[in-house]
């Protein structure tokens, strides 16, 4: 781990929940894969829909996290528990995905988009929740890769615009509008379906 | 989904589309395999993560490395060779033609001329 030379200093900015899983870090760091085990169980999931919000494959997208896990889990000494875990986990999971992307693109080519204005409202509920996962799945798809990711790590998993750019490597003011253009394309693509759906 | 796109708060409607979207089938077995495949990798180092990039880099660092001293060699033999052509050149001609051995004191003065 990072820990560099005389005592640490915490970045003001921490919360409780980051030093607890900075502690979790230093734990990992000293060959306990239990702490890395909780730290998984924290931020998998989060992983997970970043990854499928850049990867159309879902099972591509789980190996890209078990793989940015994996490469998290060794460097975990290069980790600097003075500041969040989260944007330096995240980090290495989205390059992860991003890197098994470009991959993918190597392999094949990219699947049309579908359409949005597809199908039809259904008789039922079930006819509608297929209708807007199609919609929300071709509103994703129609998005610039960092936009998607943006979106989904603010409006779903609630990061910060700062942790966000953290974690993508731009300015916050990057992020914002990477946010905007997101939420207004999906609000096209989703019309009142999500609205009808609550 | 809120009426401005510009928020800075999370949009609570979207993001729980994209949630339920996202996060996809079993995810406790997901989390179960993550965690099995950090166990079954072990505990890692940063030797590991050199391991992994450093092949190339090391053989690219010892190609240039080997052609540096090629070139230093190459220049401080070109040097030396000038030297010598020099000092020859600055001795008189019978000191380097003569069969006997050149007296000191010519050495010595060509030796000064080329200070």
């Amino acid at each position: 781990m990072a820990t560099g030379q005389g005592p640490q200093r915490l970045d003001p900015g921490l919360r409780n929940s980051d030093v607890a899983e900075a502690e979790l870090a230093r734990a990992a760091a000293g060959g306990d894969p239990d702490a890395f085990g909780s730290l998984i169980e924290r931020h998998g999931l989060a992983a997970r829909r970043a990854a499928r919000a850049i990867l159309r494959d879902d099972d591509d997208a789980d190996d890209a996290v078990q793989e940015g896990m994996l490469a998290a889990w060794r460097a975990i000494e290069r980790y600097d528990p003075a500041r969040p875990f989260r944007p330096w986990l995240m980090r290495i999971v989205v390059n992860a995905a991003l890197d098994a992307r470009r991959r993918s693109r190597v392999r094949q080519a990219e699947p049309v988009v579908d359409s949005l204005e597809s199908g039809g409202l259904g008789p039922d509920r079930r006819a509608e929740a297929a209708l807007l996962r199609e919609r929300i799945r071709a509103g994703l798809r129609s998005l610039p890769e960092r936009q998607r990711v943006a979106l989904v790590l603010f409006d779903a998993e609630g990061w910060s615009h700062a942790d966000i750019a953290a974690t993508l490597g731009v300015p916050e003011g990057t992020v914002r509008s990477y946010v905007f253009h997101a939420r207004r394309a999906m609000r096209r693509a989703l019309g009142n379906l999500a609205e009808e759906m609550k | 989904m809120t009426t401005s796109p510009f928020d800075n708060q999370p949009d609570e409607a979207l993001g729980r589309v994209l949630r339920d979207e996202l996060t996809g089938a079993a995810p406790e077995a997901f989390l179960r395999r993550l965690r099995l495949a950090v166990v079954e990798a072990g505990p890692g180092s940063q030797w590991d993560i050199l391991a992994g990039w450093a092949r190339p880099r090391v053989m690219a660092a010892a190609i240039a490395a080997a052609l540096l001293l090629w070139l230093g060699g190459w220049m401080a033999a070109g040097t030396s060779a000038l030297e010598e052509d020099v000092m020859v050149a600055s001795l008189p001609a019978h000191t380097v033609l003569s069969a006997q051995p050149p007296p000191v004191d010519e050495i010595m003065s060509a030796l000064m001329e080329r200070r």
